[in-house]
């Protein structure tokens, strides 16, 4: 059967998955896509805490709530970036923007 | 939900789920890239179902819905061959992010396995008070409660990202000053 440690497992890969795709990609949206699915996984570890830990303690939910708006957050900020990019350098290609200047 | 039904739901959705986040990453088209990571995080939602978060599950499905419908817009906008059909390499470094990626699962699923998580508490017989529908009156509760300004901080945090996401993409950035991109493009055929 499932278990908290079964559900933690499951998010360290979903997680390994996200840090694969930050690293290896050279597209901005893309990695502002592994993120997301970093963030994911720490959700569904919460989830899992919620489920099989503390499932009386209601406050649990407020950590995924919050996590939920760091996703919303990091893709309103991440997409701001990268228009800003593509204004200035015409690419959202993360190997062509070294530099900070300009 | 029982132990059965949600071990007949949780595996089979955990290991689609994996497998479509995973092709996130190994799609050449963008387009489909934002779609496998709607489905991957829409069965993260279905997850959330069976581990008894019914409102925090419903809700993930609703806010990655509108999200990645936004994402998809974006890659098609910035992407050079958005529909995959040149085959474009969009990767870089991938023998070292595949072993960065594999060295962290392993620690946290290492961590994961070998820690003596401490027993749930429970007192109304093995399923505590989740998915009975109290945990949407306690969230109520509790946003509504001691943790009110938490979230009063999240919203007011959110409206200060939207406007400085707006002010960064702006032409001309916050301070207004033209871009090279804000130049008129077809100078030269003008001039011609």
């Amino acid at each position: 059967m499932i278990s908290l440690p079964v559900v933690l497992t499951v998010g360290a890969l979903l997680f390994g998955i996200g840090v694969y795709g930050v690293l290896s990609q050279t597209n901005a949206v893309m990695v502002i896509m592994g993120v997301e699915l970093m963030l994911g996984a720490s959700m569904l570890n919460v989830a899992g805490f919620l489920r099989y830990a503390q499932p009386q303690a209601a406050s649990g939910s407020l950590f995924v709530l919050v996590i939920m708006t760091l996703m919303a957050l990091e893709a309103t900020v991440g997409f701001g970036l990268v228009i800003s990019a593509w204004r200035h350098r015409k690419t959202a290609e993360l190997d062509d923007l070294t530099e900070l200047k300009g | 939900m029982s132990d059965l039904a949600t071990a007949l739901v949780f595996w089979p959705a955990a290991a689609f789920m994996l497998v479509t986040a995973l092709y996130v990453f190994r799609t050449s088209s963008m387009a489909r890239a934002g779609l496998l990571l709607l489905a991957a995080l829409g069965i993260e939602g279905l997850i959330f179902l069976a581990l008894a978060s019914e409102f925090l599950g419903v809700l993930l499905l609703l806010m990655m819905s509108g999200e990645m419908v936004i994402m998809v817009f974006f890659m098609v906008m910035f992407m050079a061959d958005p529909g995959g059909l040149m085959g474009m390499d969009m990767t870089h470094d991938k023998r070292r992010s595949a072993g960065a990626a594999v060295a962290v699962t392993a620690a946290l699923a290492a961590l994961a396995l070998a820690t003596d998580w401490p027993a749930a508490v429970m007192d109304d017989g093995g399923r505590g008070s989740r998915g009975s529908g109290r945990d949407v009156q306690q969230i109520g509760f509790e946003i509504m409660g001691r943790s009110m300004f938490t979230f009063l901080f999240a919203g007011v945090t959110i409206l200060f990202a939207m406007v400085g996401g707006i002010l960064l993409a702006k032409e001309g950035g916050r301070l207004g000053l033209p871009t090279p991109a804000s130049e008129p493009r077809d100078h030269g055929a003008q001039e011609a």
